[in-house]
C-alpha cells in the first residue's frame, strides 16, 4: 500500500494513470514485508501494551511470586531466607492450616448446593410471571449487591442473642433464644449468610437461561401427559446442565474465598469454628516470621482455583463446540 | 378442531369442560408462584428492613423486652454521630472516587486491548490470550503476600495508587470487549481502512461508539465490583484518610464495644449508592448477572 505514490480516493471511480513503476528487487521486497509486519506488530502491541503492562506487573508476577514466597521463611519487610518446601511438609501438622481449609471445603459444600437450588427454583418460578416480574427481580436480587463487609454487619443484628431478629421471631412463637454464633453452629450460619447473599444473582443468572428453553418441548411433554415434576427431571435439568455445571464451579471458586463477612460476623471465633483459608493468609501477610507459611496456604488456594478454572473453559467450549 | 365435523357434541363439552378446569389449575398455580416468590422477597428485604428499623433506634429501646419493632419518634443520633464524628463521610468519598477512576481507566484500557485481541493480529496474541483466560478468576485474597511486596517496592502502599493499579490487572473486561467487537460487522472498519483511517482511528472513531452498550455494562460490572471490593484495600492502606467504605465499616466494627446504633447506620448509609446505582441502571444490572456465561 505504502509504495504507491498516489493514495487513489475512493470516491472518483476512474483510477489515475498508473505510475511508472519497475520491478522490487527481492531484497527490497523482503524490506518491504518485514517493515509491514513490524508495523503490524507494533500496531497490536500498542493496543494491547497498556492493559498488559498492568496484568503482568500485578497478576502474572504475583501468582509467580506465591510460588516464590511459599518457598521461603521471615517476614515481608525485614528480610526472609530460602527454606525448600518445608513450609508445605510443615502444614498437614499444622492444625490452624487443616481447620481453614476444612471449615472452608465445608462452608463451600453448605453454601453451594443450598444457593444453587434455590436459584434455580426461584428462577423457574420468576419466569412464570408477567406481572411485578420486576418488583420482584429488584427485591430477590438485591442482597447480591450488598458488600461482604456490611452483609456481615446485617447479620449481626440478625444473630444477636439478645435483640437478633431470629431471636426475637423465636420468642415470639415461644422457643427458647439459640446462640447461633456458638461453636456448633456459627459456621452453619456463615453458609447461610453466604446463601442469603448469593441467591439473588444465580437466580438471575439462570432465569435467563430459563426463558431461553425450548418452549416446543414443553408443549410436547404436556400434551404427552408429563407431570411438572417429569417435565422438570426430564427436561429442564438435563436441558441445563452446563449451566448449572458452571454455577457449581464459579460458586465453588467465590466459596473458597470466603472471608469479609466471617471477619466481621465472628472473626473466625468462636475459638477456631470459622476460621477459613484467606482469614489464616490475611493473619499471616504482616507476620513477623510466617510469610512463606501465608504463601503455602494461599499456594494450596491458588492450585484449587486454578484447577476449577480450567474446569469451567471446558465447559464454556464444549458448550461452543455443540451450538 | 372446531371445523371438523366428526367432533360430537358430547366429545365438544368435555373438552370445554377440560378447558375450565385447566383455567382454573393456571389461576391458582399462578396464585401459588407469586406466594412462592413474595415469601423469597420478604426473606431477601426482611434483614435490611430490621436493620433500618435498629437504626433509628437509641440504646434503651434496642435492646428492650419485649422488642419494639420502630421507635417512634425515630431517633436520628446514630447517623448524627455516623456522618459527624467518625471518617465515613471521606471512607465513601474514598470509595466513589477509587471506584469512577479505576471504571474509567478500565474501560479505556479494555476496550483498546479487546480490540486487540479480536481484530488485529500479532505475534503471542493467542498465548496472552490463553494466559489471560486461565489467569480470570485469580482473586486478590490468594495473592496478597507478593502483591504486597511489589506494591511496596513501587512505593505506592498506603497510596490512591495502591488502590487504583492493581485492580487494572484484572482481565475480565477484555473478554468481554472482545466479545462485543467480534460481534461487529466488519464492512465498516474495512471501508475505514481503505479511506486511510489509522488503526487508532479505526477504534476511537468507529469501534468504540458501536459497542457502547458492551461499555455500559463493563461499566457497571467494575464500578459494582470496585464498591465492595476489599481484601486488597485492607492490606494496600493503613492511613484513616485512605480507607475505604467497606474497610472503614470493617475498622469500626474491629474496634469491638457494642456501637450497635452507629454499626446499623453505617450499614444502612454505604448502601445509599447502591441502591441509587441500581434503580438507575437496572437493567444493565440484570444484564450483569448474565454476562459471564451466556455471551460467551
Amino acid at each position: 500500500m505504502s509504495t504507491t505514490p498516489q493514495a487513489v480516493a475512493l470516491g472518483d471511480r476512474a483510477l489515475p494513470p498508473a505510475p511508472e513503476r519497475r520491478r522490487l528487487t527481492p531484497e527490497e521486497h523482503r524490506a518491504l514485508a518485514r517493515r509491514r509486519r513490524l508495523r503490524r506488530e507494533l500496531t497490536g502491541w500498542a493496543f494491547l501494551g497498556p492493559m498488559f503492562v498492568f496484568f503482568v506487573t500485578f497478576l502474572v508476577v504475583p501468582v509467580l511470586g506465591v510460588f516464590w514466597w511459599s518457598t521461603r521463611s521471615g517476614s515481608l519487610t525485614i528480610g526472609s531466607e530460602p527454606v525448600g518446601l518445608a513450609n508445605f511438609r510443615r502444614m498437614p501438622h499444622q492444625v490452624d492450616a487443616l481447620t481453614a481449609i476444612r471449615n472452608t471445603v465445608q462452608f463451600t459444600l453448605m453454601s453451594v448446593p443450598l444457593t444453587l437450588a434455590l436459584a434455580l427454583g426461584v428462577a423457574l418460578l420468576l419466569a412464570r410471571v408477567t406481572r411485578g416480574g420486576a418488583v420482584y427481580r429488584f427485591l430477590i436480587y438485591f442482597p447480591a449487591l450488598v458488600p461482604g463487609v456490611i452483609a456481615g454487619l446485617i447479620w449481626v443484628f440478625l444473630t444477636n442473642v439478645d435483640f437478633g431478629l431470629f431471636n426475637t421471631v423465636l420468642k415470639a412463637v415461644g422457643q427458647d433464644p439459640v446462640t447461633w454464633l456458638g461453636t456448633k453452629s456459627a459456621l452453619k450460619v456463615v453458609a447461610a449468610l453466604d446463601v442469603w447473599r448469593s441467591t439473588g444473582y444465580w437466580s438471575i443468572f439462570f432465569l435467563a437461561a430459563v426463558i431461553g428453553l425450548p418452549r416446543v418441548l414443553y408443549q410436547a411433554a404436556e400434551l404427552d401427559g408429563a407431570s411438572g415434576f417429569q417435565r422438570f427431571r426430564l427436561l429442564t435439568l438435563p436441558l441445563m446442565r452446563r449451566i448449572i455445571l458452571f454455577a457449581v464451579v464459579v460458586g465453588t471458586i467465590f466459596g473458597l474465598q470466603v472471608f469479609d463477612t466471617v471477619l466481621i460476623l465472628t472473626n473466625g471465633g468462636p475459638g477456631t469454628a470459622t476460621q477459613t483459608i484467606v482469614l489464616r493468609i490475611w493473619n499471616y501477610v504482616f507476620s513477623a516470621d510466617k510469610v512463606g507459611y501465608g504463601a503455602a496456604i494461599s499456594v494450596v488456594l491458588l492450585l484449587a482455583i486454578l484447577c476449577l478454572t480450567l474446569a469451567q473453559l471446558r465447559l464454556l467450549r464444549s458448550r461452543r463446540g455443540e451450538d | 378442531m372446531a371445523n371438523r365435523p366428526a367432533a360430537s357434541a358430547a366429545v365438544l363439552a368435555a373438552a370445554e369442560q377440560d378447558r375450565a378446569r385447566g383455567a382454573r389449575r393456571a389461576a391458582s398455580e399462578r396464585w401459588l408462584t407469586h406466594l412462592a416468590l413474595a415469601v423469597a422477597c420478604v426473606l431477601s428485604a426482611a434483614p435490611f428492613f430490621y436493620v433500618i428499623a435498629a437504626s433509628l433506634k437509641d440504646k434503651g429501646s434496642l435492646f428492650q423486652y419485649p422488642p419494639v419493632w420502630f421507635q417512634w419518634p425515630p431517633y436520628l443520633g446514630n447517623y448524627q454521630r455516623l456522618l459527624f464524628e467518625t471518617g465515613f463521610p471521606r471512607w465513601m468519598l474514598n470509595s466513589l472516587f477509587v471506584a469512577t477512576t479505576v471504571t474509567a481507566i478500565k474501560l479505556l484500557l479494555d476496550s483498546m486491548a479487546g480490540y486487540a485481541l479480536a481484530k488485529l493480529d500479532f505475534t503471542g496474541k493467542r498465548v496472552i490470550f490463553l494466559l489471560m483466560l486461565i489467569l480470570l478468576m485469580v482473586p486478590f485474597a490468594a495473592i496478597l503476600i507478593p502483591l504486597w511486596s511489589i506494591a511496596h517496592q513501587l512505593h505506592i502502599t498506603n497510596t490512591y495508587l495502591a488502590l487504583i493499579l492493581p485492580p487494572l490487572a484484572n482481565p475480565f473486561g477484555v473478554f468481554l470487549m472482545r466479545q462485543f467487537i467480534l460481534g461487529l460487522p466488519k464492512d465498516l472498519e474495512n471501508a475505514a481502512r481503505l479511506e486511510g483511517v489509522s488503526e487508532f482511528g479505526i477504534y476511537w472513531r468507529i469501534v468504540l461508539p458501536l459497542v457502547k452498550p458492551g461499555l455500559v455494562v463493563l461499566a457497571v460490572i467494575i464500578f459494582t465490583d470496585q464498591l465492595v471490593s476489599f481484601v486488597w484495600p485492607l492490606i494496600a492502606t493503613t492511613d484513616d484518610n485512605l480507607l475505604l467504605m467497606t474497610v472503614g465499616v470493617a475498622s469500626m466494627r474491629a474496634k469491638g464495644g457494642t456501637n450497635y446504633g452507629l454499626w446499623s447506620a453505617a450499614a444502612i448509609m454505604s448502601l445509599v449508592p447502591v441502591v441509587i446505582f441500581f434503580l438507575a441502571l437496572q437493567r444493565q444490572f440484570m444484564a450483569r448477572s448474565t454476562s459471564g456465561a451466556l455471551n460467551q
